[in-house]
């Protein structure tokens, strides 16, 4: 075969993929550390999400489906912190279960902390039903008999002897699901639970687009996008969680990422040009 | 049916005596596995055909019953007048039968991790290449298994949480087993970096399309979008107000955030409902398919 | 920078610097693959699947299965144990085929249970789509031209979609022309998907980022 130098084209296009996780890393570490906040524009689903939080009153009880565990945790974090934050604001009470073995220690752990510093009473105003690993028979049991479907909390008390679900016979005594989450879980939420229960739903941003159109048929009743949700979540609060510190981040490693598909068009464009004109 | 629900609802039959309730419950179970360790030599008898049978008839009645349960109109106190008027007869039965799918969906997952287990075992005693890796993967499964399950009964005050249990799970699972997960799967963020550069390439009208919606959503969802569209260029913020003009209109709706919210709402929400058309009528006929074993290689 | 608290030399301080570690040694496979990549590897994977057995024993055997048999008495239940047990069976060659008893049981329940997903998931999103006003009336005094603009919209795309997936029969003619709309419009709700992921995935190693720069080297971020 016959030697040719390459041209830049050719070479811009076959750089070493290391070259480019640098500049990746360096872009992240960059707008991580540089002092400037742009302020969100609140998106519909986020606001109505934050609306139909804003309809509960003191002592109603809410059902969190946390379902993520650490792989998806910049995302379902800041959501989930956001969220409960909200919650013990209107004074609601709540209920965690996961469907997933890591988010259990997780939410359970988290929510620990996040109540601790706003004296929330474990027991009292919320509790964590732990881990099942079966949803749909779950929320079907829960729908049918809730204290005997869960029969105990994380922390070993039986469900009737739980103050926050004091009476409770069904999930239809919830006001409201919310489903925290990285994988197909609210399908599972919309099919099975009772439908005078609304849901709101955090996913992850991978899953956010597919889920328009429940919100568009109103199976859902709003919505958080991921650690950009968050961060406009957190705005509404007028609190500064993990969303608002990565969002900066997220903006320009956006701008950097369609400067690179742009680049490696345009060096494709041009290499193929070149080659072209040299027949 | 009446008889069934007779029987459930005597609890003496179904609950032992509080008395000698160990005793009684450990024996019970010792006999359980007995009868279904004696059952397997009766079931290995069955030629395939009779094999198959019990397969697809348990498929089958497993699906019947919670089928029966969604279809069967509730108000059945024509028949049974002491009937609760918002279920019919089969509810009743699904909480025992969440408790029973709960307990075999954990032994499926436990099915996992043995065969992981028993594989690098396997590589340990007979010194496959690389065996020092799954003296490390055995090391580690062994003691996090330990604090995982000791700290879980702990939760439930059935053994004490000393400081070493304490620190221990907290330094296996927060600073270790989470760290290593989260940075297992942000690794895909270099990748799919490094793959937008190299191959991601705009050679027909669907590419196009695909990355142009993809820049726009990437752009204008996030707060660089509101911050271009209403402080760089001065568009105004939030809805027109009533009775505007139609140049007002317009410029309260071409912020990068109202263009981008608006592809999500109305251009891909029907394309994804129509993914979610296609999904529902393929999984229905996967479910009938499989409720009446017609799916080859599964039964 | 504060060396002292920098610097590993409390309980707390250390476990910041394992978890550093852990992440440092899992981004080593970037530049190229390596034998310590590979112990965190194999590490990560034990710790999962050794950690999972704790929920697993506890919330779920413990819960559904001991304390309802030993503490209250229900002895009925000491047969689903031995019966899911059978799922073991997988792993031989000869009593494979009772595994599959086990898995009928689950296969037929979630086969059974999608009548009732297919009623309550995909009807109301129909349901949604057949009530959208497609003009303006007296039975909808609140709508607007820009209201039934985006309803028409909804239904074309929507349609347009639905019969780019009919492979039932030949496409062509103007079936054809509307399946390459759909195609198109299909590729709207990709790029959307495609521009969510890019802001998960960065999301992800940003969360990553922020904790080696904030709990680790101790440096304010995210805008103050």
């Amino acid at each position: 075969m016959q030697e040719r130098t390459q041209s830049v084209w050719q070479r811009m296009l076959g750089i070493d993929r290391r070259w480019l996780y640098l500049v990746l890393f360096v872009n992240i570490v960059t707008f991580l550390v540089a002092p400037i906040r742009m302020p969100a524009s609140i998106s519909p689903p986020v606001q109505k999400f934050y609306d139909e939080i804003e309809k509960l009153q003191p002592g109603d009880l809410v059902m969190i489906s946390s379902n993520w565990s650490a792989s998806t945790l910049a995302e379902n974090q800041p959501q989930l912190e956001a969220v409960i934050a909200h919650l013990m604001r209107k004074q609601a009470r709540f209920t965690i279960i996961s469907i997933e073995a890591q988010s259990r220690d997780i939410s359970y752990r988290l929510a620990e902390r996040v109540t601790k510093d706003k004296g929330y009473q474990y027991g009292e105003q919320w509790a964590h039903f732990g881990f099942v690993p079966n949803l749909i028979v779950a929320i079907k049991g829960m729908v049918n008999d809730l204290p005997n479907t869960i029969k105990q909390d994380v922390r070993g008390t039986a469900v009737n002897q739980l103050p926050v679900v004091r009476g409770v016979k069904s999930l239809s005594d919830y006001k409201m699901i919310i489903d925290v989450t990285p994988s197909g879980t609210l399908p599972i939420w919309i099919s099975y639970s009772p439908k005078n229960v609304p849901i709101l739903y955090c996913p992850t941003s991978v899953m956010a687009a597919e889920a328009y159109t429940y919100l568009d048929s109103g199976q859902i009743k709003g919505m958080i996008t991921g650690a950009k949700g968050a961060q406009e979540y957190e705005q509404l609060l007028g609190v500064v969680g993990l969303g608002t510190r990565f969002m900066n981040a997220i903006s320009f490693s956006h701008v950097l990422i369609i400067l690179f598909i742009l680049l490696g068009n345009f060096a494709m464009l041009m290499n193929r040009l070149q080659l072209r004109r040299e027949g | 049916m009446g008889v069934l629900n007779h029987l459930i609802a005597q609890q003496s039959v179904w609950q032992l005596p509080e008395g000698s309730r160990v005793l009684f419950a450990t024996l019970i179970v010792l006999g359980a596995f007995v009868l279904f360790l004696g059952l397997i030599p009766v079931l290995q008898t069955l030629p395939p055909r009779g094999r198959r049978a019990i397969v697809v008839i348990i498929t089958f009645l497993a699906g019947l019953f919670f089928a029966a349960e969604f279809f069967l109109p509730i108000n059945w106190t024509a028949i049974f007048p002491k009937d609760d008027p918002t279920r019919n007869f089969l509810t009743p039965a699904i909480q025992p039968a969440q408790n029973v799918l709960q307990i075999i969906g954990a032994l499926a997952l436990g099915l996992g991790t043995f065969g992981l287990v028993r594989l690098h075992l396997r590589n340990v005693v007979q010194k496959r290449a690389q065996w020092g890796y799954s003296i490390v993967l055995l090391v580690s499964f062994i003691t996090m298994a330990t604090f995982s399950i000791l700290n879980t009964l702990a939760e439930k005050e059935i053994v004490e949480r000393g400081p070493v249990l304490e620190r221990g799970f907290s330094i296996l699972f927060d600073y270790t087993l989470v760290q290593l997960d989260a940075a297992m799967f942000s690794l895909i963020a270099f990748y799919i970096f490094s793959a937008a550069y190299r191959a991601f390439r705009i050679r027909s009208i669907e590419a196009s399309i695909l990355m142009f919606t993809a820049m726009l959503v990437m752009i204008g969802v996030v707060p660089l979008g509101a911050y271009l569209s209403y402080t760089l260029l001065g568009l105004p913020e939030g809805a027109a107000p009533e009775g505007a003009n139609f140049l007002t209109q317009v410029q309260h709706n071409i912020g990068l955030p109202k263009i981008a919210n608006w592809v999500l709402t109305q251009l891909n929400a029907p394309a994804q409902r129509a993914i979610e058309f296609g999904v529902g009528i393929g999984g229905l006929a996967m479910a009938i398919r499989l409720w009446l074993s017609l799916e080859r290689g599964v039964t | 920078m504060d060396w002292l608290q920098f610097l590993p030399l409390s309980l707390d301080r250390i476990s910041v610097w394992i978890g550093v570690l852990c992440t440092l040694a899992i981004y080593s496979l970037l530049y190229r693959e390596n034998p310590i990549y590979r112990f965190f590897e194999h590490m990560y994977i034990g710790l999962a699947a050794g950690y999972s057995l704790g929920p697993l024993g506890v919330d779920i055997l413990y819960r559904y299965w001991i304390e309802p048999i030993w503490i209250q008495g229900y002895w009925a239940w000491a047969f689903v144990v031995p019966y899911g047990m059978y799922l073991y069976f997988i792993f031989s060659e000869r009593y494979g085929w009772m595994s599959r008893i086990v898995i009928g049981t689950l296969i037929g329940a979630s086969a059974g249970l999608f009548f009732q997903e297919f009623s309550s998931r995909y009807l109301p999103q129909l349901n949604s789509t057949l009530q959208k006003p497609l003009w303006v009336g007296s039975a909808n005094p609140d709508l607007t031209y820009g209201m039934v603009i985006n309803n028409f919209l909804f239904v074309i795309i929507l349609l347009s979609v639905l019969t780019y997936f009919t492979f039932s029969y030949e496409q062509r003619g103007p079936v054809k022309r509307v399946a390459i709309w759909g195609r198109w419009f299909l590729m709207i709700g990709l790029g959307a998907i495609f521009g969510n992921t890019v802001m998960a995935r960065m999301a992800l190693l940003i969360g990553r980022i922020y904790y080696l720069l904030n709990d680790w080297l101790m440096i304010r971020v995210g805008g103050g």
